[in-house]
């Protein structure tokens, strides 16, 4: 009983190292404030470790990392009715600024990437979905297995999203 | 054309996509504290769990015990009564309850999609425990008041003796039951919002197919 506790802590622990990452910035789609963002993602691996047990391998890890935290995040949204941040807004953005000394460079890249992030919050959360898993780097069969949607369909809404996406950005179609 | 090896399929390359990728790996790094905190809050939850079964048991036991103390050392009718409505309340709550879980304890598949569809059948289970709930609730005050007529002259001679206490009795009650239910109806007001926010979700989810 205490050895299969331990493993299952050593799998949770191996799974935050690998995936932690990528469980941050899908909680960043989903809320902009950083406090509740921070509990978010606590929330979804809290959510994976009870979920963890009846993991049995039939889908890939990181399907079933970003399907719990998919999840998770959904019934975050249901919860808490955040206003969206708007593009205007983005110099009330509460990312940890960037203190090092940049060059202009870098200071376009970072209104590039707030302007991206912005437009995924601002998203209906079905092509919310898409898009972080897009940009994750998921394969559309991966995608397909975490929707619960098959490949075909993954590729037509995945269009859709991204047209979606660059309307909410402003990039000519 | 070229194979993407991110999604491994064959698809010209995509610059844009890839420019969003890099832009994307940025996006909020993890805390450092991140797994300590969560590790911290796996513990407090277990122990949450655990306190909530072991209550959840105890009061069970509790109430059936003395039903069933009250049953087998009181000889009066109101007593005995009394007992065996609570052993039917018991019965028939948990019975209800076990009936409306159907279909609600997991998900079809794995899919974020199964996961919306289980929320709603949850979120309707739980308003039909509710309407339900209101019907037992009626049924045992039912039964409280035949129980009561039954045997008056039992508690007419009780109410003479001690008037006071059975009028604040009477209060607590009164009150309790108004305190019940407005609970219910808060509850019910805001499950009945929770259904109508996945049910706009799923048919969301839908129309991204048209």
């Amino acid at each position: 009983m205490k050895e299969t506790r331990r493993e299952l802590e050593q799998q949770f622990e191996r799974i935050l190292d690998e995936h932690g990452a990528a469980i941050s910035r899908l909680a960043y789609s989903y809320e902009a404030v950083t406090g509740l963002r921070e509990e978010l993602g606590q929330e979804i691996a809290l959510a994976i470790w009870r979920a963890l047990p009846h993991f049995r391998g039939e889908c890939s890890e990181r399907t079933f990392v970003f399907r719990i935290a998919h999840n998770r995040g959904l019934t975050h949204v249901r919860r808490r009715r955040a206003p969206q941040q708007s593009l205007d807004d983005l110099e009330e953005t509460d990312e940890p600024a960037d203190t090092r000394p940049h060059p202009d460079e870098q200071l376009v890249q970072t209104k590039q990437r707030e302007r991206l992030t912005a437009a995924v919050q601002s998203l209906p959360v079905a092509h919310r979905q898409m898009i972080v898993l897009m940009l994750e780097g998921l394969s559309h069969a991966e995608i397909g297995e975490v929707l619960g949607i098959t490949e075909n369909n993954v590729a037509v809404r995945l269009n859709r999203a991204r047209k979606a996406l660059k309307e909410t950005m402003g990039v000519p179609r | 054309m070229t194979n993407d090896p991110m999604t491994n399929d064959l698809t010209t390359k995509d610059r844009e996509l890839d420019l969003w990728r890099e832009q994307w790996s940025g996006v909020a790094p993890l805390s450092p504290e991140f797994l300590r905190q969560v590790q911290k809050r796996i513990k407090v939850q277990d122990r949450r769990f655990r306190l909530g079964n072991l209550l959840a048991v105890a009061a069970l036991v509790g109430t059936l015990i003395l039903a069933f103390y009250q049953f087998s050392h009181y000889t009066s009718r109101l007593e005995k009564g009394q007992a065996t409505g609570v052993c039917i309340l018991l019965l028939v709550a948990g019975t209800c309850r076990l009936w409306l879980m159907r279909g609600t304890w997991r998900a079809e598949t794995q899919s974020t999609r199964a996961f919306v569809e289980l929320w709603q059948r949850r979120v309707l289970s739980r308003i039909r425990g509710l309407q339900i709930g209101i019907y037992i609730a009626i049924g045992w005050l039912v039964f409280c008041a035949a129980l009561a007529a039954a045997n008056w002259a039992t508690i007419r001679l009780e109410l003479m003796g001690h008037p006071i206490v059975y009028i604040a009795m009477m209060l607590v009650i009164v009150l309790m039951l108004g305190v019940i239910w407005f609970g219910a109806m808060w509850l019910r007001r805001h499950k009945v919002a929770e259904l109508s926010e996945v049910t706009r979700l799923l048919k969301e989810m839908e129309t991204m197919n048209d």
